[in-house]
């Protein structure tokens, strides 16, 4: 067993080098994992690659960590030095084994933005450490700081773009179709992503907050995007009925669908980017898309409170399924209520003149025999006090307004 | 088909009385014990924990066993040339930590230990156009830092600084349908997010574009069976959404609306007899982040051998006392 600090130094420069080779031989390895194993066997390296999993011995973690993350926060006071590439493969360590060290994301940052490294290739660490730490904070954060890289990236190529315009008009087709491809690529592969770390750990905030991060500053405007998640994610929920993050995924695209009835002010042409003087990615792809009419949308509505009724009958007893009926109700019933008592801005009061325009069906007489009918046939002790607690809600919230 | 409660359930013999020698002898010795690899794990958030480390001594009245010179040190020498204060040495500044190291000076009642204009400036520095914060230099927005920054000018008593109707506009453009709040807008709202956000409305005279009742009754249903309280619906219970939930009822004056006697017992339930301490669930590792939301949730509860707590800054209402704060709560 490695003790002496010398030992500790050749040891843990070897394993990082293990690592750094076991991504040069396979590319494609897709899961990092520790193997427990509480003794060293001493001719073998602790660095196990099976397939494209990617596994570490666990005794050799508690010499490794530590002298990886001395040795950036040396390199981060200036008392010790070291080159690009060691910094590149040291941070690649420490943040597969403690991926919320934000100085170590930070660091990275800085050799993205001299070009040592490149946007994909950190979007691949992180997605990475997400298999074996889903909710990691600082993994999220760093992700939504590349993907603000490349759509600048590509702004700056659509300015470029503008400037000449007229004298290589031609060319020009073939770059902007590789940026739209690009960007789109890179969206789906942010899905699965967010997919992914949503399977492993249930209700991820941090997964799902990402997941509308994204379409709101990849694909605002684009609402084929927003259809397409609302009937690829149909399936997924029906299978994860206590996700309660899933759900409200749900009520997000409904919303930015329902309030896109104007595309110069609806909120799904509103990002943070433009504001920023950036170009959406849709918008650099040029994929405005017309928005469906509000009999769609309506019909949108109804067949999620449908979903929604047929899910608390075949699962009984989860709050869930329960609270997204709440929240239904209250899109149904009272559009932009939250927006009217507290936002002066303009741009909403346009929403709310749009959400009072839509033909709101009065649902209350037929929510209440839809729970009388579940406290009627349902003994399972849960559901029936959400089934209560849902019919005491829509007394005194929904049948108290004006 | 049966449905799996997720809840827990508190056995006969888990304790029901408050350990509070065992909490603070617990806490004393943490910081004694530098195992090299639990420290480095968690060395990306220590000035945070050293905050939950000293409230929580302080709320129990044995504040001077920490090594207060040791600690003032170490925190000046976390301070960065754009007045920024970082988790630990050699790290890089954050709001986070920033808000930390003040509530830390402020519990030694020493702010001018480390240089306050340039904190001052380093959190006006973070503001965005649209009123939101960044938590450092790199641009990442969350709601959670809105509440650090005007939490870190509050105490300093420079919260006319930043733009804070702005700020103010920001904050509401994250509430939600239930009455919650996310990290931005359109995120699920979520316990802790709620509470930064009702912080933050409270330090700014805001507290009355809350709709108390709605996001009362979003908080009253995190209660369980078991009597603890959970972050979202269908999470587990945990000791730190005690002080979360709790504290957010406390800030819009609907405390009343849980069982606090059932609260009370499973917050005790999650004491470890032996080593002291609280975990997140009865019979779990306890850890100083637990112990502190643990305490301080008793507090709020009322409880008679823990000083009383603000709600909005966790911090011993004494303190707050001598730097002449008092946040809002809704009347």
């Amino acid at each position: 067993m490695a003790e002496s600090e010398e030992e500790v130094d050749v040891l843990v420069q070897r394993v990082v080098k293990d690592i750094t080779n076991a991504f040069k031989r396979n590319p494609n390895i897709d899961e990092i994992g520790v193997i427990p194993c509480p003794e060293a066997r001493y001719n073998r390296s602790p660095i196990v690659l099976v397939e494209n999993k990617l596994g570490v011995e666990s005794w050799c973690v508690k010499f490794l960590l530590p002298y990886v993350h001395n040795k950036l926060l040396l390199y981060r006071q200036r008392k010790h030095w070291l080159d690009r590439e060691a910094l590149v493969d040291i941070t690649c360590t420490l943040l597969l084994l403690n991926p919320d060290f934000t100085t170590a994301w930070n660091v990275r940052k800085e050799l993205l933005q001299c070009g040592v490294l490149n946007p994909e290739k950190d979007l691949y660490l992180g997605k990475l450490a997400l298999t074996k730490f889903p909710k990691s904070p600082e993994t999220w954060i760093h992700r939504r700081w590349v993907l603000q890289q490349i759509l600048r990236q590509v702004s700056a190529v659509g300015r470029n773009r503008k400037q000449q315009q007229g004298e290589v008009e031609q060319a020009d087709g073939g770059r902007s179709q590789q940026l739209s491809d690009h960007l789109a690529r890179t969206l789906h592969q942010e899905m699965k992503v967010c997919s992914e770390a949503a399977c492993r750990y249930p209700s991820n905030y941090n997964a799902w907050s990402h997941r509308i991060w994204v379409l709101q500053h990849m694909a605002n405007g684009n609402v084929k995007v927003f259809h397409d998640e609302l009937s690829s994610m149909r399936l997924w929920v029906s299978m994860h009925v206590s996700d309660h993050s899933g759900f409200h995924y749900r009520q997000f695209l409904l919303k930015e669908l329902i309030t896109d009835t104007d595309p110069s002010t609806s909120p799904l042409h509103h990002s943070h980017a433009q504001a920023n003087g950036e170009l959406s990615g849709a918008e650099a792809a040029g994929e405005e898309e017309r928005q469906p009419s509000s009999t769609t949308v309506l019909q949108l509505f109804h067949q999620e409170m449908e979903l929604c009724s047929d899910l608390i009958q075949s699962f009984p007893g989860h709050e869930t399924l329960w609270s997204h009926s709440v929240n239904g109700q209250r899109h149904v019933s009272e559009p932009m209520e939250v927006d009217r008592a507290s936002l002066p801005d303009p741009r909403d009061s346009k929403r709310l003149k749009r959400g009072v325009q839509l033909p709101a069906p009065p649902t209350l007489p037929s929510e209440h025999s839809f729970v009388s009918g579940v406290l009627d046939r349902c003994s399972n002790p849960e559901q029936r006090r959400f089934a209560l607690a849902y019919r005491k809600w829509l007394d005194t919230v929904i049948g108290q307004q004006p | 088909m049966g449905t799996q409660v997720k809840d827990v359930i508190i056995k006969p013999d888990a304790p029901s009385s408050l350990l509070l020698d065992k909490h603070a002898d617990y806490i004393a010795a943490y910081g004694s014990k530098k195992d090299d690899y639990e420290y480095t794990l968690s060395e990306y958030l220590r000035m945070s924990g050293i905050y939950w480390g000293l409230t929580v001594m302080d709320l129990m009245s044995q504040l001077p066993r920490m090594n207060r010179e040791e600690i003032i040190d170490f925190i000046k020498s976390c301070q960065h040339e754009c007045g920024g204060i970082s988790a630990s040495i050699g790290h890089d500044p954050h709001l986070l930590y920033t808000l930390s190291a003040v509530q830390i000076l402020c519990l030694y009642d020493n702010v001018d230990a480390i240089d306050v204009d340039k904190v001052v400036e380093y959190v006006k520095g973070l503001q965005q156009e649209d009123g939101s914060f960044a938590g450092d230099k790199w641009g990442e927005i969350d709601t959670r830092f809105s509440f650090c920054a005007v939490a870190t000018l509050a105490l300093l008593g420079k919260m006319d600084k930043i733009n804070v109707d702005k700020a103010v506009e920001f904050v509401l453009s994250c509430m939600n349908f239930d009455g919650g709040f996310g990290c931005r807008p359109g995120s699920e709202s979520h316990a802790g997010q709620i509470y930064c956000c009702t912080g933050f409305l409270s330090l700014t005279g805001q507290l009355h574009q809350v709709n108390a009742d709605l996001l009362g009754w979003w908080l009253c249903e995190r209660q369980l069976p078991s009597g603890g309280l959970n972050g979202r619906p269908e999470k587990l219970p945990d000791v730190c959404y005690s002080w979360w939930v709790l504290a957010s009822l406390k800030i819009i004056s609907r405390i009343h609306w849980i069982d606090k006697a059932k609260l009370r017992m499973f917050i005790l339930a999650c004491q470890d007899e032996e080593t002291g301490g609280f975990a997140d669930r009865p019979g779990d590792m306890v850890d100083p982040f637990h112990t502190l939301f643990g305490v301080a949730g008793l507090s709020l509860l009322g409880d008679e051998q823990i000083k009383p707590v603000n709600p909005v800054l966790c911090m011993p209402e004494d303190v707050l006392q001598r730097i002449g704060l008092q946040p809002d709560l809704l009347s």
